[in-house]
């Protein structure tokens, strides 16, 4: 696989060979990462992940999309010198790149005009237009605020018939108790004369005021009005968080809109996939039946066929989801989302054709009765040979990497080796240029020492010879 | 280049920022119940007077400082808006005018002191790429310096700039009431009245070098400072005392 041409002398360089891992096209490259739809990226945990909405998605850091010309023409209209494409492509670099320092604190309009050269005006339209396309301080739960420059909103959308700016009311329905300023979650107690609204707390301690009777106040279920039934967003949502933070609900909470952690909990144990983690599906077929299974990534009824050991599920999803391989990790995302029976048929199709493969190409000596064993077998499977066997094929891949691995290095070592005998060939020939040009130096040298003498000879007669003539 | 005290004179031309962009340095100094707000920063004066209480509003909410402070921030920016309204009705006088710019600022850890020469008459120029390019240079890490360093230079360009104007202002009066001659002998006395003008022919004339003075060497050269935590509380704490 050396692909070096040797440069005699030249200044070649080897490229570091590394064992082609097939990179997943959605890797995001550390705190760097432009654009990406809302899913977590499958490198590890611990480079932090900053989520972009998928309508932002345009985003880059080189170029200027429509949307951005459409939103903000002032820089684009040629209208003053100093407003240029330039000058707001420096604002928007700085301003996302400042944020995206200090991630996850959310950075604040002030913070961003006392560190960049212009026009606080400008600024904040940049800031404002970022900050609504979720490009900057963007979480899930902002979402669910309520923005102060609502009004925009609606101005904005209206005029970009094409884009697609967030919705940022999502639930209208929540409310904010008068007396002690929280939000209700369970129940609360509204009073249509008075126009109060009050969470149960507030109304048992008596927290309102004096002139309200008690008997005022009529109950409001408050769980009615949030779903039930949770949706395709918001399972998808939980996943990530769960797979993100593993157990911490508290941090799963907030990025789950509009569920609380009891919710998110109760939700989570209701989805069926503890089983998903026992086999082990390839990521490429895993992959392509999700694109086909997209429509409908419902987790599927219960009456799975559960293996011997009977999982806790929690446990299974941690070891699996913080892979270091990135495939491993997505494939235990994308047999999750996918459910059982799609998970469960598409491995068995990746290991037949995995098995084929090694059939055919029937190299490595270690492992071999165990996998002929289990070819042998190939129909009529239970899910435990699968796993089985996809682990001795995993074995066997692995062996074959390691043969790879080794022949290139000693071809690298080979070509290394040869480059350096070209360069003490180089080498030896200058040296002889060296010790050719200094003998012709000393020869010079000579010469003129010989003609040096030869003056000082005939200068020495022609004085004599004066001398002669004078006397 | 000729000899002539006038050189470049053009027609007058409408009071603005003699830079690019015609921005306005703005300075807030609040003081409210016992909290104390100090900014600076530039204002395009052809943006609505909306932007104005917006930014108030903004502002109070990012840095979390009491409701009352919309109100004067907004009032501080409006006045200082319309007092640059005011100067722009009149009519500038433009040809070749050399002030030198000092910079003598203190930005969090950042300690900075600088002179140079600035045209005052070249409508080209622009503060922000200059503060861009200087800290750039200099290696400047705090990026709260550039926009310090730019409001600094509008500032004074401003402060020449209506030094000038309330001076024509007065000389004009006076001419009306003296019934005194021609617009250009009041713009040369106007000029040479402010003093702070440097005659660039007297500079660059056949005697002297173009090279400058020795002695000069060291105040033209920039001077960046990073201080230590107790040396900002002490010149705070010295400022402070000034002030009061």
């Amino acid at each position: 696989m050396a692909t070096i041409a040797p440069n005699s002398g030249g200044s070649g360089e080897i490229l570091p060979m590394t064992p082609s891992l097939p990179v997943t096209p959605e890797t995001s490259s550390g705190v760097a990462a432009s654009s990406q739809s809302a899913q977590p990226p499958s490198s590890s945990s611990d480079i932090e992940c900053i989520y972009v909405p998928s309508y932002s998605r345009w985003f880059s850091w080189t170029d200027i999309n429509e949307c951005e010309v459409r939103s903000l023409p002032e820089f684009f209209d040629s209208r003053s010198s100093s407003k240029s494409p330039k000058f707001y492509l420096y604002l928007r670099n700085s301003i996302i790149k400042q944020y995206r320092d200090d991630h996850p604190r959310k950075i604040s309009f002030t913070d961003v005009r006392r560190t960049l050269v212009g026009d606080v005006v400008s600024i904040r339209r940049v800031f404002d237009f970022l900050d609504s396309w979720g490009l900057i301080n963007y979480s899930s739960s902002t979402s669910a605020k309520p923005l102060k420059w609502d009004e925009k909103e609606p101005g904005k959308s209206a005029g970009d018939a094409a884009s697609d700016p967030p919705t940022t009311v999502k639930e209208t329905a929540k409310r904010i108790c008068n007396g002690c300023k929280s939000i209700c979650s369970v129940a609360c107690f509204a009073s249509e004369k008075h126009e109060l609204t009050l969470c149960a707390r507030c109304y048992v301690r008596g927290n309102y005021r004096v002139g309200i009777n008690s008997s005022e106040f009529k109950r409001v279920e408050l769980s009615e009005e949030s779903k039930a039934v949770w949706s395709e967003k918001e399972t998808l949502q939980l996943l990530e968080a769960v797979m993100h933070f593993g157990d911490d609900w508290k941090k799963v909470a907030p990025h789950v809109t509009g569920r609380t952690e009891k919710d998110c909990v109760s939700q989570f144990v209701k989805l069926p996939f503890g089983e998903q983690f026992d086999k082990d599906s390839d990521s490429e077929d895993a992959s392509e039946t999700f694109d086909l299974v997209k429509g409908s990534p419902d987790p599927e009824s219960e009456g799975r066929i559960r293996d011997g050991s009977s999982p806790n599920k929690r446990m299974k999803l941690t070891p699996l989801a913080d892979a270091s391989n990135p495939i491993m990790a997505q494939a235990a995302f994308l047999s999750a989302l996918a459910g059982t029976k799609v998970a469960e048929a598409a491995s068995r199709a990746a290991v037949t054709a995995l098995s084929d493969v090694d059939h055919e190409a029937d190299k490595n000596a270690g492992g071999d009765p165990n996998r002929q064993e289990i070819n042998g077998g190939s129909s009529g499977e239970t899910a435990r040979n699968d796993s089985e066997r996809a682990l001795a094929d995993a074995k066997s891949l692995i062996e074959k990497e390691e043969h790879e691995v080794e022949g290139a290095i000693r071809e690298i070592v080979e070509v290394e080796m040869m480059k350096i005998r070209d360069r003490i060939v180089h080498f030896e020939k200058l040296d002889l240029e060296m010790e050719r040009s200094r003998k012709q130096m000393e020869e010079m040298k000579n010469l003129l020492f010989a003609d040096q003498l030869n003056i000082f000879f005939h200068t020495r007669r022609a004085r004599k010879a004066e001398d002669r003539v004078e006397c | 280049m000729k000899a002539s005290g006038s050189t470049g004179w053009k027609g007058p031309v409408k009071f603005r920022m003699p830079t690019a962009e015609n921005l306005v340095p703005i300075r807030l100094d609040i003081q409210f119940e016992g909290q104390r707000y100090k900014d600076a920063f530039t204002w395009n004066p052809s943006d609505p007077d909306s932007e104005v209480a917006v930014f108030a509003k903004r502002t109070v909410k990012d840095l979390k400082l009491p409701p009352a402070f919309v109100t004067q921030i907004a009032q501080s920016i409006q006045s200082q808006l319309s007092d640059f309204r005011s100067y722009e009705g009149q009519d500038m006088y433009t040809g070749e005018k050399i002030i030198p710019i000092k910079l003598d600022l203190r930005v969090n850890q950042t300690l900075i002191k600088d002179q140079f020469l600035w045209d005052l008459n070249n409508f080209e120029s622009d503060p922000e790429e200059f503060a861009r390019t200087l800290c750039k240079d200099l290696g400047v890490e705090d990026p709260e310096v550039g926009p310090a360093v730019a409001f600094a230079i509008r500032e004074q360009l401003y402060e020449v700039k209506t030094l000038i104007a309330i001076q024509n202002v007065a000389s004009a009066r006076e001419s009306r009431l003296t019934k005194k001659g021609r617009r250009g002998s009041d713009h040369g006395s106007a000029s040479k009245a402010s003093g702070l003008s440097m005659d660039l022919v007297k500079l660059f004339s056949f005697k002297s070098s173009v090279v400058r003075k020795r002695k000069d060497l060291d105040v033209y050269e920039p001077v960046v400072d990073l201080l230590t935590n107790e040396e900002v509380d002490a010149l705070e704490a010295r400022e402070e005392r000034h002030a009061r």
